[in-house]
């Protein structure tokens, strides 16, 4: 098992998500940014869906009461292993007692740490990730001890891929028209492709809101189905863009979609930092 | 050309929009209905039932967002497959929804925001609790929160505007009235919906089948009862001995 000495700024156990629950209200969850994710399970060989830790702004402290594997990937939290600062991105060997510490994010925002054979919380409703309502704990905070997988092999086989670290300076984010794009008049629809715009406070697990606003009045819509990357339009024009635990529908005007790449992108921002839309077709 | 137009409009009641590159939202161009929302739903099952790629439906008032596991499925495909299956679809042939009483205490704290409503409303509370007991409503989808039932229905005598600034902890199992909706708070939740009594039933549980009792195009009413049933029920939900009908 793993113990939390300190929680960090926002801590929680994450994976794909909740797939096929959508029409009993349940969201999707999961890892915001999916890419990070996957790489910290493929360099340990953990099947693509094992639960890992994402860290959101600041890490936690964490010790480790069991030898095991793990992995570090997304964001630089200045990671250190019993006060030595460690490698990410590649496979280290863990021992018993050993105190791993992060700091805050210096590039990105959210950093995933993988665990040999996955992180063992209860999965309900067929994932891991902690969600109020749907797992007993939705985050993790002091003291919560994580079970592991027992380290049933010493032969270490991992480190199959190897990448560049991430880039987290990208701000063009990929975006299609959205079902109530085309009621937007041309001043606007160039607004939303040459504006930069600032990411607002207000930016967590279920939405990021933009600073600027747009200024429109959109109908209301009949309430409908939405998706993580459903950019969406108040009536005072307000810009939410819907992030892995947003509600599964929503009334107000759809005017983008980004595409899951963006998605990746954005997950790696943090308040101020600044965002363009590259609007696409889809055919 | 023109004649081609006339035929498209002819051939499927919904309009195909490609929202992501694993997702197809199809929206009805007519206000949502009760014979509507049959219809979406039993084409939602039937897509469920033919196609193998669909990792999820979901269904909104007049929409069904369509999300599928493959890569990139190309348009003119699904374009055709849709509209053999819709075509295939006998919509009269009777469905296997079901009612649902749900019994609701609105008196005392439970009820917090029925006396000042009523007088907004220029009626009585006892009015209200008539007027919201009597109706006969509509599950038409599950969202906002897990269990949260988007109901259609409401009197509109009991139309009124939701409160400028929503409360932070609406208690579980509230029952309210926000704009021409009525609906149940499944979880403790923020909320800026009217409310008027409490029912203590359980709609969302992660950790049994079926999760959540009603479904899609189920039928649903209120029973009033007393603070001493309210408990009693709550009991029994503890012991698990109470069966909803």
């Amino acid at each position: 098992m793993i113990e939390i000495i300190n929680s960090g700024f926002y801590t929680s156990v994450q994976d794909k998500g909740r797939i096929g629950f959508k029409n009993f209200g349940v969201p999707i969850s999961g890892a915001m940014d999916q890419q990070s994710f996957s790489w910290a399970n493929r360099l340990l060989n953990n099947l693509t869906n094992s639960a890992v830790l994402e860290m959101s702004f600041k890490g936690p402290k964490i010790c480790f009461h069991e030898d095991t594997f793990i992995a570090i990937t997304g964001a630089f939290m200045d990671p250190k292993l019993n006060g030595f600062s460690l490698e990410m991105n590649k496979p280290i060997g863990i021992k018993k007692m050993d105190i791993l510490q992060f700091g805050n994010a210096i590039s990105g925002s959210r950093t995933y740490l993988s665990v040999l054979g996955g992180l063992q919380t209860q999965k309900i409703l067929g994932s891991r990730s902690q969600f109020k309502g749907i797992t007993t704990i939705e985050r993790i905070s002091k003291r919560t001890v994580i079970p592991i997988k027992k380290l049933s092999f010493n032969l270490f086989k991992g480190a199959v891929i190897k990448h560049t670290m991430m880039n987290f300076d990208k701000n063009i984010l990929t975006a299609y028209e959205g079902p109530e794009f085309n009621l937007l008049p041309e001043n606007i629809k160039h607004q939303l492709s040459f504006q930069k715009f600032h990411l607002s406070h207000l930016n967590n697990r279920m939405g990021y809101q933009l600073k600027e606003k747009i200024t429109i009045k959109l109908p209301q819509i009949w309430t409908a189905p939405v998706l993580p990357g459903t950019v969406q339009c108040t009536p005072e024009g307000k810009l939410i863009i819907l992030m892995q635990d947003a509600q599964v529908t929503g009334g107000y005007s759809r005017l983008l979609q980004l595409d899951d790449e963006a998605i990746n992108c954005l997950a790696q921002k943090g308040t101020n930092d600044l965002l363009q839309f590259r609007i696409k077709k889809l055919t | 050309m023109h004649k081609k137009d006339k035929m498209n409009s002819f051939s499927l009641p919904f309009s195909i929009f490609k929202l992501h590159p694993k997702a197809l939202l199809l929206e009805w161009n007519q206000k949502p209905s009760q014979k509507l929302l049959i219809e979406i739903i039993t084409f939602k099952a039937e897509l469920e039932n033919k196609l193998k790629e669909i990792s999820q439906i979901t269904v909104g008032y007049h929409s069904l967002l369509i999300e599928w596991n493959k890569k990139n499925l190309s348009k003119d495909f699904l374009f055709s497959t849709l509209s053999i299956i819709y075509f295939s679809i006998d919509f009269k042939k009777p469905n296997s929804n079901r009612h649902w009483k749900i019994p609701v205490c609105y008196e005392g704290e439970f009820a917090q925001d029925l006396e000042w409503l009523s007088q907004k409303l220029n009626l009585s509370p006892k009015q209200v609790i008539e007027i919201h007991s009597r109706g006969l409503y509509w599950v038409c989808f599950i969202g906002f929160l897990p269990g949260f039932l988007y109901l259609d229905g409401l009197d509109s005598k009991l139309f009124f505007p939701r409160k400028n600034r929503p409360i932070l902890k609406v208690p579980r199992g509230s029952v309210a009235i926000g704009g021409n909706q009525t609906g149940i708070y499944p979880e403790i939740s923020p909320g800026g919906w009217h409310i008027i009594g409490k029912t203590p039933v359980v709609l969302f549980n992660p950790n049994k089948k079926p999760y959540c009792f009603a479904k899609s195009g189920d039928t649903l009413s209120f029973k009033a009862i007393s603070i001493i049933e309210f408990k009693n029920i709550e009991n029994k939900i503890i012991e698990g001995s109470f069966k909803l009908t």
